[in-house]
């Protein structure tokens, strides 16, 4: 353990030592790509090696990856699944951009520069057992990484709800119970899911058999109306998907009055709170401050982002 | 004796890599990342600090580019008086040498800046008269001689700590803005800063960068870093006024060329971002030339550019 020194302001001494909890915490490895498959509407999974990253990651964190030596900088990745044991880390994305087009062309066998595991994920509250999590295109996988983490805990009660305007890039299997304010429509949950013992239900306005025909956030509207009062005082959100639908989730935990932890994205350079490239304008009780998505977030409180609608909006 | 080790106005270097302002946070920030030391740089540059807290810009505040990148930040810092209370407590001077950047609006608070670093146990000041990315202030100061040394007069006449300047690499003659800053009491240069640069979103129509305008940083801007370096050197080298030469410096030979135009050290700033632990490759790089060449010591390269009969090199444009 490494250690400052913090006494004698304002000069440093050597007397009192304090543990410096940042130190080394962000690991790099030369990752071997294990597996990388190509799925309908440019969605890529690729399974990597890391097994620093992938014994300390935690749901809403990220890896920040080096896609291609030509490649200037690193692109962040959020991760989807970790698993101890292996050591193997996995990320769905879409080749958007130059640097995650490359990512797409490597293949097993190669390796990548994995900067891993970055940032606050989620914390959810310990008083609020029921868990609507809610995640939309690329923003699934800390949604499943999160999933899969809480599956053991006693006593959660978790409802995952995704949304998703392409096919998604998992098996499907017929949901097998009815649930209170959701749609006959909505008949498909994840097959993964169903393995954890975990409700899920999709949405998608593109059509996709066996959704909901619209929003995530609509669909999550009508299982949220269809909760108790006494239901709703044990409900928290998490939440991470396009801007719009974390707009549309703010919408949510304000109408309903749950607490709310999203995971956003911006455009990164350092990964590691060095450049203050991805901040974020947050508002707390001392006022607005600009947050890096990276090390601060990338998990906020929903209401430090988004100011409650006014009514009538 | 440690062959890196050099001597930067006064400064005991154990190494002549200095990690970049704005590009380490305020000296803490990379130690997140396993294997990374302070100790492998001679120096930090702490992020840009102003008299009174900034917020920063608007996003985006970065855009990859070829061979690099736009950043516009806008010297988002809590503080003068914040850092000097709450954050130089927390660093451990004896891992390396600590410089603030200083910056401001009006020459009094370059000055007032300055004048708090002074009475702290900062080890330099880095004037920072060449930020592209703040309305006022920056680089405002930097592109004017004139200018350029009111403000280095200014910072000269309360602090007796080493003065470095750093130089834009946005104006028609940096050597004669060099030695102005000379002759105002500079102690030494670090040159450059960022190049202006832009970036257009064909989609949307509009600039991605929220300042409009940005830094550019970067491999892309090393050729012409290297010439200014080698453009400030010829200016200075009379007075022995040290250089910190930057500009997309990511390996050991990038560094070696910016020793040989004249640098005493050498700046490593973007590489960080995508290589964190580019420092500890750079000194290991840095001193098996050193053995191979049979030197002592990494100051018998600075400024050791062999001209041969080339014409000198225009000290302008």
């Amino acid at each position: 353990m490494r250690y400052l020194d913090t006494d004698g302001y304002p000069w440093p001494s050597r007397t009192r030592r304090i543990p410096l909890t940042i130190r080394g915490t962000i690991f790099l490895e030369e990752a071997e790509i294990l597996e990388h498959r190509a799925y309908p509407a440019e969605q890529y999974i690729v399974t990597v090696s890391a097994p620093e990253a992938a014994r300390h990651a935690t749901p809403g964190s990220f890896a920040h990856i080096r896609c291609d030596p030509g490649i200037p900088l690193r692109r962040p990745l959020s991760i989807m699944r970790a698993e101890r044991a292996s050591g193997r880390l996995q990320f769905l994305y879409k080749p958007v951009g130059a640097g995650l087009a490359a990512l797409a062309t490597r293949e097993p066998g190669e390796r990548i520069s994995v900067l891993a595991p970055i940032g606050r994920g989620f914390e959810p509250d310990p008083a609020r057992p029921r868990i609507l999590a809610v995640g939309g295109g690329v923003g699934i996988p800390p949604i499943v990484f999160l999933a899969e983490d809480l599956r053991e805990r006693a006593g959660l009660e978790l409802m995952v709800m995704m949304g998703s305007e392409v096919p998604f890039p998992f098996d499907l299997v017929p949901a097998t119970r009815a649930i209170d304010g959701v749609p006959e429509t909505a008949s498909q949950s994840l097959a993964l899911f169903e393995q954890w013992g975990i409700e899920s239900r999709l949405a998608s306005g593109a059509g996709l058999a066996g959704c909901f025909d619209g929003f995530v956030t609509d669909l999550a509207n009508g299982w949220l109306r269809a909760s108790t009062k006494q239901e709703l005082a044990r409900t928290q959100i998490v939440s991470c998907g396009p801007e719009p639908m974390l707009r549309a989730t703010a919408e949510l935990a304000y109408a309903y009055d749950l607490p709310c932890q999203v995971a956003v994205e911006e455009y990164m350079a350092c990964g590691v709170g060095g450049c203050a490239g991805c901040t974020l304008e947050v508002h707390g009780a001392n006022g607005a401050a600009m947050k890096r998505v990276c090390v601060d977030g990338p998990v906020f409180d929903v209401r430090s982002i988004y100011a409650k609608p006014s009514i009538g909006s | 004796m440690n062959p890196l080790a050099i001597d930067f106005c006064g400064l005991k270097l154990d190494s002549p890599i200095v990690l970049l302002s704005g590009c380490v946070g305020f000296g803490e920030e990379y130690t997140r990342v396993a294997g990374f030391s302070n100790t492998d740089a001679g120096a930090i540059v702490l992020k840009g600090t102003t008299l009174a807290p900034r917020l920063g810009n608007a996003p985006h505040r970065v855009w990859e580019t070829p061979a690099g990148m736009l950043n516009a930040i806008g010297l988002q810092n809590p503080g003068v008086d914040h850092v000097i209370r709450e954050i130089l407590p927390k660093l451990d001077f004896d891992e390396t040498r600590f410089i603030a950047n200083v910056c401001g609006s009006t020459v009094e608070e370059y000055a007032e800046v300055t004048r708090r670093f002074d009475d702290s146990p900062i080890d330099a000041m880095e004037i920072n008269i060449s930020c592209p990315n703040v309305r006022e202030g920056g680089v405002a100061f930097g592109n004017y001689p004139g200018m350029s040394a009111q403000v280095v007069a200014a910072c000269r006449a309360v602090t007796r700590k080493p003065l470095i300047v750093k130089l834009s690499p946005n104006q028609t003659d940096i050597a004669a803005n060099a030695r102005a800053c000379v002759d105002a009491g500079a102690d030494a240069f670090a040159v450059i800063n960022t190049l202006m640069g832009m970036a257009i979103d064909p989609e949307t129509r509009q600039p991605i960068i929220g300042n409009i305008q940005g830094g550019l940083s970067g491999p892309a801007i090393r050729p012409i870093a290297l010439l200014k370096v080698h453009q400030v050197y010829e200016e200075v080298r009379r007075d022995g006024t040290p250089i910190i030469g930057q500009g997309g410096i990511e390996t050991a030979d990038d560094a070696l060329t910016f020793l040989l135009a004249g640098s005493a050290t050498v700046g490593v700033g973007t590489a960080l971002f995508y290589d964190p632990l580019a420092a500890k490759k750079i000194n290991a790089g840095l001193a098996s030339y050193l053995d191979s060449h049979g030197l002592g010591s990494v100051a018998e390269l600075v400024g050791a550019l062999d001209s041969g009969d080339a014409l000198d090199v225009p000290a302008s444009g």
